[in-house]
């Protein structure tokens, strides 16, 4: 079981899509199960080092669209448990090297799909080896690094978090136990990488990104320090900042002076949601630049209007309907 | 990591010519047994040149794959070994290259092969300006040098990537990546040669501005570079003033110019953040930073912006700026409320026309503001 999470097929032109648009709920279903039967196509194999997220994201969209059981369980946790290291880690694919991205990824699957039984019996005690994967990548001044070679990012930092805590292993989650990682300095980590404007960036003193703001909000929401680290002027001013992403089209930007993109619908509006700011954009103008971005064919959604339709796009403009409160679509939780 | 702009064509995949799928199988044969064999070489420890240029060729296919990034890594850390352990005597000739270049012939080698390597990326990089596996190989490889060689060799190499990331940002202004390149270089020929860069990147983002104002980037940078330039430049409360009104006279000029463009407007917030003690992301560039001072500038900046509204009178981002300079004012000096508060409640009034997609965040500031 694997998904091509590359381009999509579709041949649809720009300029045929009717006014009143719908989310073309069984045919993204179907666009999503079609994903496997791909191997023909060179993109497949391309992306391979991207598979168990293209599942995470098909899994997520069935799961809003009210679907969980579209894909097949069995396949669904074959082929996740394949991709397990000896570690705790999980490659993106079978013999591909482990990854906090990936293994965050993976530990999400098995949450959604309840898989946690069939993973202890291929290796017992592998939610504390997986935890102890995670842990091991903190570096001594809070951030996390994605693998062994290094590279830190705050979106690691995000993945780590929320994997442990849905592991229940972040120290909150076990008082009377000395901590497996540094949740301070990791906190820390996060508040050097805010700017004036409000927003987050990728390190400290990087210009702020949406996806940034994203995974720092997040790990903060983990934390318990969001609405305490923000305040009201905080949460003001980073509202204001998230807000000025959405453009004329309805659709939003991920940066100042940048394109709008079907993606940032979730990494700007899970941000709003989480400082209670949700209000501040046009929630009607932003569903029909989504829905605008949908094959209505073929199924899926893509970046902008006409674009080639790809699995990442389309969980990120469901999520993103679901949290306007779109008819019909499961309710996702913002973090 | 996801297909961007790539428009969706009339007859995709289902139309495919028989002769294309032909050729399309071919290749995805090809590619798999490149990545099979790969895979295999590095699975019994071939860590042979061989294994190593065909690292190069799948890489050059698909340059996202970073497991074989991995394994490139480990290939060249046992070749950088091997020549550490080396026990044969070199021959003469290398004994001598290496002294001229004042390292141990282990050493020369081993810089040699990161050169190559930091060559092979160049192409990569260019290609694929977003591909984050290939500036991290790019900075491991800047690491190793630095950890493998003497500190007058690795500066070099560091300095020569000051060139390259310049070029990068001159192709592409807004490449994050660039942008976070830049600052680990910087770092690094910091550390290395014990002196500071930021009189040198301060007048980077000057150049970078005069050749394009609207440079969101290089007003972050420049942003981010004022405590520490002014620090070291021991200014003092005078020197700071004159910095001040200096970098003001600057974005406001820029302004009048095009009061639509937002990095004016983020660079012009910028520096009256730096009045607001509350913002802590913001360190001020006056000391002493007094009331008096704030509304001077308050005043200032208000009227300036004021002015910016004739011809103007559609953008948003005046009437923006103006309640939040208007907010400060009374937050800073109460006294003016009566007349403030009713020109308050007319660009209030106006933005909401103007800028219907926030008109939620423009009824929560009503509230805020009481009117
Ligand atoms: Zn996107």
């Amino acid at each position: 079981m694997s998904l091509a999470a590359g381009p999509g097929r579709g041949h649809v032109t720009v300029g045929q899509l009717p006014d009143e648009l719908n989310l073309v709920v069984e045919k993204h279903i179907s666009y999503i199960q079609d994903l496997d039967t791909r191997r023909d196509e060179l993109e497949y194999h391309l992306t391979e080092h991207l598979r168990t997220g293209g599942i995470y994201w098909g899994l997520t969209a069935l799961h809003l669209l009210g679907r969980p059981d579209a894909l097949p369980r069995e396949g669904l946790i074959e082929y996740v448990l394949s991709c397990l290291h000896d570690n705790g880690g999980f490659g993106a694919a079978p013999g591909h090297d482990a990854h906090i991205l990936y293994t965050g990824y993976s530990v999400q699957i098995l949450t959604m799909i309840d898989g946690f039984d069939e993973l202890e019996k291929k290796m017992p005690d592998c939610n504390g080896k997986i935890a102890a994967f995670v842990a091991s990548l903190q570096q001594p001044d809070g951030r996390f690094a994605g693998d062994e070679w290094g590279e830190t990012d705050t979106r690691f930092l995000f993945s780590a978090f929320y994997t442990l805590s849905l592991l229940g292993y972040m120290p909150h989650q076990h008082p009377n136990e000395p901590p497996i990682i540094d949740v301070s300095a990791a906190t820390a980590h996060i508040k050097a990488c805010r700017n004036f404007d409000g927003a987050f960036g990728v390190a400290p003193g990087a210009e702020s990104h949406s996806g940034q703001v994203f995974t720092c909000c997040g790990a903060l929401a983990i934390a318990g320090e969001l609405d305490s680290y923000l305040g009201e002027v905080g949460k003001d001013r980073l509202g204001a900042w998230l807000s000025e992403r959405q453009l004329p089209s309805g659709g939003l930007n991920g940066r100042p002076e940048k394109l709008v993109d079907v993606c940032y619908s979730w990494w700007v509006m899970s941000s709003l949601a989480m400082i209670g700011r949700l209000h501040w954009i046009d929630k009607a103008k932003l569903t029909a630049f989504i829905l605008q971005s949908q094959d209505p064919e073929e199924g899926g959604i893509a970046d902008r209007p006409g674009d080639m339709v790809d699995v990442f796009h389309t969980v990120f403009g469901i999520a993103g309907l679901s949290l306007i409160g779109y008819p019909g679509l499961v309710e996702v939780d913002p973090a | 990591m996801a297909s961007h702009g790539i428009p969706r064509v009339s007859g995709g995949t289902p139309d495919k010519s028989e002769q294309a799928r032909e050729k399309e199988q071919k290749q995805i044969e090809q590619y798999k047994a490149l990545e099979k064999s790969v895979v295999e070489r590095v699975r019994s420890k071939d860590y042979s040149n061989d294994t190593f240029q065909a690292t190069s060729q799948l890489l050059t296919q698909n340059p996202e794959y970073y497991t074989i990034w991995n394994y490139r890594r480990l290939l060249l850390q046992d070749v950088f070994a091997k020549e550490q352990d080396r026990k044969e005597q070199p021959e003469t000739k290398d004994i001598e290259a290496a002294e001229k270049e004042g390292l141990t012939p282990p050493q020369r080698e081993i810089s040699l092969l990161i050169k190559e390597d930091l060559q092979f990326l160049v192409p990569l990089l260019k290609q694929y300006p977003k591909c984050y596996w290939i500036w991290n190989h790019r900075s491991w490889l800047l690491g190793t040098a630095t950890r493998l060689l003497p500190p007058r060799n690795s500066s070099e190499l560091w300095q020569s990537e000051l060139g390259l990331v310049s070029k990068m940002l001159s192709l592409d202004s807004r490449n994050f990546h660039g942008w976070g390149y830049r600052r680990e270089v910087v770092a690094e020929i910091e550390r290395l040669s014990a002196s500071s860069m930021v009189e040198k990147e301060f007048g980077y983002t000057t150049k970078m501005i005069q050749t394009n104002l609207s440079n969101f980037s290089a007003w972050h940078y420049r942003s981010q570079l004022i405590p520490r330039l002014l620090s070291e430049r021991q200014a003092d409360s005078e020197a700071r003033r004159a910095f001040s009104d200096a970098e003001f006279e600057l974005i406001t000029k820029a302004l009048y110019t095009d009061p639509y463009d937002q990095s004016l407007w983020f660079y012009h917030g910028y520096l009256m953040s730096t009045l607001n003690p509350a913002n802590a992301q913001a360190p001020p560039i006056l000391d002493p930073c007094t009331n008096a001072e704030r509304l001077h500038y308050l005043e200032q900046e208000i009227e300036n912006v004021k002015d910016m509204l004739d011809g103007a009178e559609d953008c948003k981002y005046i009437y923006q700026s103006l309640l939040e300079l208007s907010e400060r004012y009374l937050e800073v000096e109460a006294g003016n409320k009566v007349v403030i508060s009713q020109e308050m409640m007319a660009w209030l009034i106006e933005l909401r026309k103007i800028d219907p997609l926030r008109v939620g965040r423009w009824r929560d500031l009503e509230v805020k503001l009481k009117f």
